[in-house]
């Protein structure tokens, strides 16, 4: 039995207690919560005690082994990453996507081949304007994909534009987002709530990997501090043990000590359980040492499929990866997972909070204790 | 033409106590009256306006009490008969004026009619005015009837002439809005030409000369009064107990012992002249029984004077035992009704009374549930300041900093109720919001970090906004100023007012423009329409970001009533029921759950959303803030 909850719960149990991410799914739902400047407002109350902006929300229970379920229709194998069919490095063929992406342009690569081959007819992406907020943007023009390739660091309602966005009925979606959007999307599916939004068809969701992501306000406060008024382009984060936030303008760019940067993470991240968008029907992020390369996780038929035709059609090249690259991405993830569960602990949630956790699951976290985190 | 200006000595006509005071004015010669509006006050200049002009009378309605105050006292000063209008918070804005001009004295007869509200029904206090009277030195007359809040005007002018003083007369809600025979007089005949003389002038230097006069001044009017018309024993000559009564309790007095058979037990001094006390008429009547029950709203100020005069007397008098407010044999604040004078009475006789038996009480909530539809105090249908405060609340949330509105009085008051969303954070005085918000806009050196906003309507503005707005324009405070501009007084009754075009008489007047005016300040100026959400929601953020100095959002929509006293609506409204979400995930009644306009209605078996043509204004605001654009607006 899951736990039911209206706006009252959402704002008690999620927004009062900083939990909020920003992910979007609760936002263009109904007219009681905005999404503004990277925050989600409450604007009136509602006192319905059974709502979809509860329902969805990636901070209020995630049964994982029952998401699990539903979006694999098996157990979870994977302790660690979630359920995988291969994880391999790829890149993207053309030097354009691969420059302009944020690694390897694989992202970008698979949305585009999506459009263009018709297997979706739009794709839920997130833009980055001049003012450094994230918004959803539904994509229908592959040419278009591109133009949105990289990442801002910043967390954003992206799935607000699937929520609000207006859609023909045989219209198949796909979504690419951070792993707390990919939960909400299989709670969605999972929803037993009347009035769905166009869930149902969203054929491909991609997940980018994601350690934290930072709350836009007061990031971009301090950025306008660091490098002034001037458009930020592309936004990187250099490998340890430097850990520097690179931040290109047209003049300059500017290298930001990572221990700066930590106290604008949203407190909601502290408590994120997945690094790998372990819902998604692959996931995409960065191999660390291997430069311009991306590791792909497919997890899924679609996710192969997808990948497969990539290949096929000379979009992508992929490689295999070395044992113990795997190991220290197990090795990361279940390291998010145990500083998560402490957080929580931290918080005040002595029974595991939000999460719904298989004991396997939860002994294997605490695992990381013992070998020190 | 009508029965105000018309009727004759003799003739017996009904009036509202206003009205009353207002005719009692025409028979007391007035020539200059001037008020600002404020309910119980507000037809008794409204009256007189309608018929100045026909009558030779000069009515205003000024920009504020001091100001009205200040311009009957002018006519005065040139020697013709002046009165001014006030409800009881108005007494304080005028009381600088008035505690010198109780130095200076009058010259013409002036009189300062204050009406109060005991039980704050229609204020946000129910202030005692009569206190004025006592710090002041100045008459003061306490009508209990309509008759009497007619006849006492006359009699006020007369005084105000024979003392050089102003007279205050205090009605209440209870007279000034009830209705009563009266049996008029006719006018008194002057025919004076205004002239200030300028061999008098009237400058209250050096003070305590000025004072010494007021005070023999006082002690000649306590001789005038000794042998008023006003005060009367009415009783036994050797009662079981007395009740001293001014104002309406002076009437419930004896319908009480009316109603206990008591008129041969207990004797009722009902007192009309109520400052200064009429000593020797008091120490003779209170000579006929030792038990004292005074009836008085809302203060203690009769009780408090008589017990004074007592231990005065006290050789003559006796002990004396004292029921009444101060004694909690009446209730300690609000109105004194017939029921709990009644009950204090029968115990005081031990007669068994039940004012209200249980039985009937069930019965009248029952009739009441049945037959009374269950009113929020709110904004009309359509009001504009219901689509600002709307806006308001949208737009503090958006903002994020824990924002908030300061405010104060008008219509828009209501806004710290659920009509307004509960964005009103304090409310006090005429124009307060925007001196507190000044305060607050300066608080940031402490590390203040809350977005500050006010909010006055039109006819505040020009009434005391003003200098607070040029305070912190001055001082460089940071705040965000909402004035509401509905070109209306309308919570007191539609009164032109300086932004209206028209003065109190019905004339053309040039219009002072707020707009105008507050650039002219300095301040940082948009407009905008409330009934355009988006746009407002949008211009407030805009301004609640900008941190330097005062900023002013004029926010300009008619008046819902007088569009619809107009006949005029801007759109048909109407609800797709297919559309409507009603109370499912997604809407949840926003319309007639969260916005609440009188014109919207939940039709309880569809379980949608509907529009009552009778009450809806047609402003389309509910077409803004439907999710599912299922209430439809068509343009007429």
């Amino acid at each position: 039995m899951s736990e039911k909850g209206g706006l009252k719960s959402l704002e008690n149990g999620v927004l009062a207690k900083d939990l909020c991410v920003a992910c979007g799914a609760c936002a263009s739902l109904c007219p009681y919560l905005r999404s503004t400047d990277g925050r989600i407002v409450k604007l009136h109350d509602c006192d319905l005690t059974e709502g979809r902006c509860f329902d969805y929300c990636p901070r209020t229970e995630v049964d994982v082994a029952k998401l699990h379920q539903a979006v694999f229709g098996r157990d979870r194998r994977d302790l660690d990453i979630g359920s995988t069919r291969r994880v391999v490095g790829a890149r993207a063929i053309d030097l354009e996507l691969r420059n302009r992406g944020q690694t390897g342009g694989v992202v970008s690569t698979l949305v585009s081949l999506a459009l263009e081959e018709g297997s979706v007819q739009a794709a839920i992406l997130t833009e980055r304007r001049a003012d450094l907020l994230p918004r959803g943007r539904i994509v229908r023009d592959s040419r278009e994909v591109v133009t949105l390739a990289g990442s801002g660091y910043v967390a954003g309602p992206t799935l607000e534009a699937l929520n609000g966005g207006s859609f023909e009925n045989e219209d198949r979606i796909a979504v690419v987002g951070l792993p707390c959007q990919i939960t909400a999307l299989a709670k969605m599916r999972v929803s037993a709530l009347d009035r769905r939004t166009p869930i149902d068809q969203v054929v491909l969701t991609i997940g980018l990997f994601c350690t934290w992501a930072l709350s836009y306000g007061p990031f971009v406060d301090f950025l306008r501090k660091r490098v002034g008024r001037a458009e930020v382009g592309k936004m990187d984060i250099t490998p340890p043990p430097e850990r520097l936030l690179l931040v290109t303008t047209d003049s300059e760019t500017s290298r930001i000590p990572l221990d700066e940067i930590r106290p604008f993470v949203r407190s909601g991240c502290d408590v994120c359980l997945d690094m790998t968008a372990e819902l998604a029907d692959l996931s995409v992020g960065t191999v660390e040492g291997r430069c311009g390369w991306n590791t792909v996780i497919v997890r899924t038929r679609a996710g192969e499929e997808i990948l497969s035709r990539a290949e096929a059609v000379g979009a992508i090249e992929t490689e295999s990866l070395a044992e113990d690259y795997l190991g220290h991405l197990r090795e990361a993830s279940r390291l998010k997972k145990y500083r998560a569960l402490k957080a929580l602990e931290g918080k005040g949630y002595t029974d595991g909070g939000y999460l719904r956790l298989p004991n396997r699951l939860k002994r294997r976290i605490m695992s990381c204790g013992d070998e020190g985190p | 033409m009508s029965i105000i200006t018309e009727g004759r000595s003799g003739q017996k006509v009904l009036l509202m106590g206003n009205e009353a005071i207002a005719r009692g004015a025409i028979e007391g010669g007035v020539k200059v009256c001037a008020a600002y509006p404020g309910n119980p006050s507000s037809e008794i200049i409204g009256t007189l306006a309608k018929i100045g002009p026909e009558l030779d009378i000069y009515v205003e309605w000024s920009a504020n009490e001091k100001v009205a105050l200040e311009v009957a006292a002018a006519a005065s000063f040139a020697g013709i008969r002046g009165l001014a209008a006030m409800k009881q918070n108005g007494l304080n804005v005028a009381s600088d004026f008035l505690f010198n001009l109780n130095l200076t004295g009058s010259i013409g007869g002036l009189v300062v009619v204050v009406c109060d509200d005991p039980g704050a029904i229609s204020s946000t206090n129910e202030e005692d005015t009569r206190a004025y009277a006592k710090i002041g030195d100045l008459p003061l007359l306490e009508p209990s009837t309509v008759q009497e809040a007619k006849s006492m005007i006359p009699f006020a002018f007369e005084l105000s002439e024979e003392l050089g003083l102003p007279c205050l007369v205090r009605s209440v809600t209870r007279i000034s809005h009830a209705r009563g025979s009266v049996e008029l007089d006719d006018p008194v005949p002057l025919s004076r030409r205004p002239h200030f003389n300028t061999g008098r002038p009237l400058v209250n230097v050096p003070a305590l000369a000025f004072h010494r006069k007021l005070r023999a001044k006082l002690h000649r009017c306590r001789d005038i009064f000794e042998t008023s018309e006003f005060n009367e024993y009415l009783g036994p000559e050797q009662p079981e107990a007395l009740i001293v009564a001014s104002g309406t309790p002076g009437a419930y007095a004896q319908e009480t012992l009316n109603l206990l058979k008591a008129e041969d037990r207990v004797g009722i001094i009902k007192l009309g002249t109520t400052w200064p006390l009429p000593e020797s008429f008091l120490v003779r009547q209170l000579r006929r029984a030792d038990v004292i029950l005074v009836a008085e709203d809302v203060d203690t100020f009769l009780e408090t004077n008589l017990k004074a005069l007592c231990a005065q007397k006290g050789r003559e008098l006796g002990i004396k035992r004292f029921l009444g407010r101060g004694s909690g044999t009446l209730p300690d604040v609000g109105e004194i009704t017939p029921d709990c004078l009644t009950t204090a009475v029968a115990e005081i006789l031990k007669i068994s009374y039940e004012a209200r038996p249980p039985e009937y009480a069930r019965t009248a909530q029952e009739a009441v549930s049945r037959y009374a539809p269950t009113r929020q105090v709110g904004f009309c249908a359509g009001c504009p300041h219901r689509a600002a405060y709307w806006c308001v609340k949208t737009a503090l949330a958006l903002d994020g900093r824990d924002g908030f509105l300061v405010g104060d009085i008008g219509c828009y008051s209501l806004g710290f109720g659920p009509s307004g969303f509960e964005q009103m954070k304090t409310l006090h005085s005429m124009g307060s919001g925007a001196g507190i918000a000044g305060g607050m806009g300066q608080l940031a050196r402490f590390g203040f970090d809350q977005p500050v906003m006010t909010v006055c309507g039109d006819s505040t503005f020009y009434h005391a906004a003003l200098p607070a707005l040029f305070n912190a324009i001055y001082n460089q405070a940071n705040f965000l100023m909402l004035i509401l501009d509905n070109s209306a007084t309308a919570m007191t009754g539609f009164q032109p007012h300086p932004g209206t075009g028209q003065n109190a008489m019905g004339r053309q007047a040039p219009v002072v423009d707020i707009e105008a005016v507050c650039r002219t300040l300095g301040a940082r100026i948009e407009v905008a329409d409330p009934y355009d959400l988006q746009g407002t929601i949008e211009a407030v953020n805009r301004l609640l970001v900008d941190e330097k100095g005062v900023k002013v959002l004029i926010l300009r929509q008619l008046c819902a009533l007088v569009r619809a006293n107009r006949g005029e609506k801007l759109y048909q409204v109407r609800v797709d029921q297919e559309r409507c979400l009603g109370d499912g995930c997604g809407c949840n009644r926003l319309c007639t759950r969260v916005f609440r306009c009188p014109g919207l209605i939940w039709d309880k078996e569809k379980g949608r959303a509907g529009i009552d043509d009778a009450i809806c204004t047609g402003c389309g605001v509910c077409g803004e803030i439907c999710p599912q654009s299922a209430i439809l607006t068509e343009e007429i």
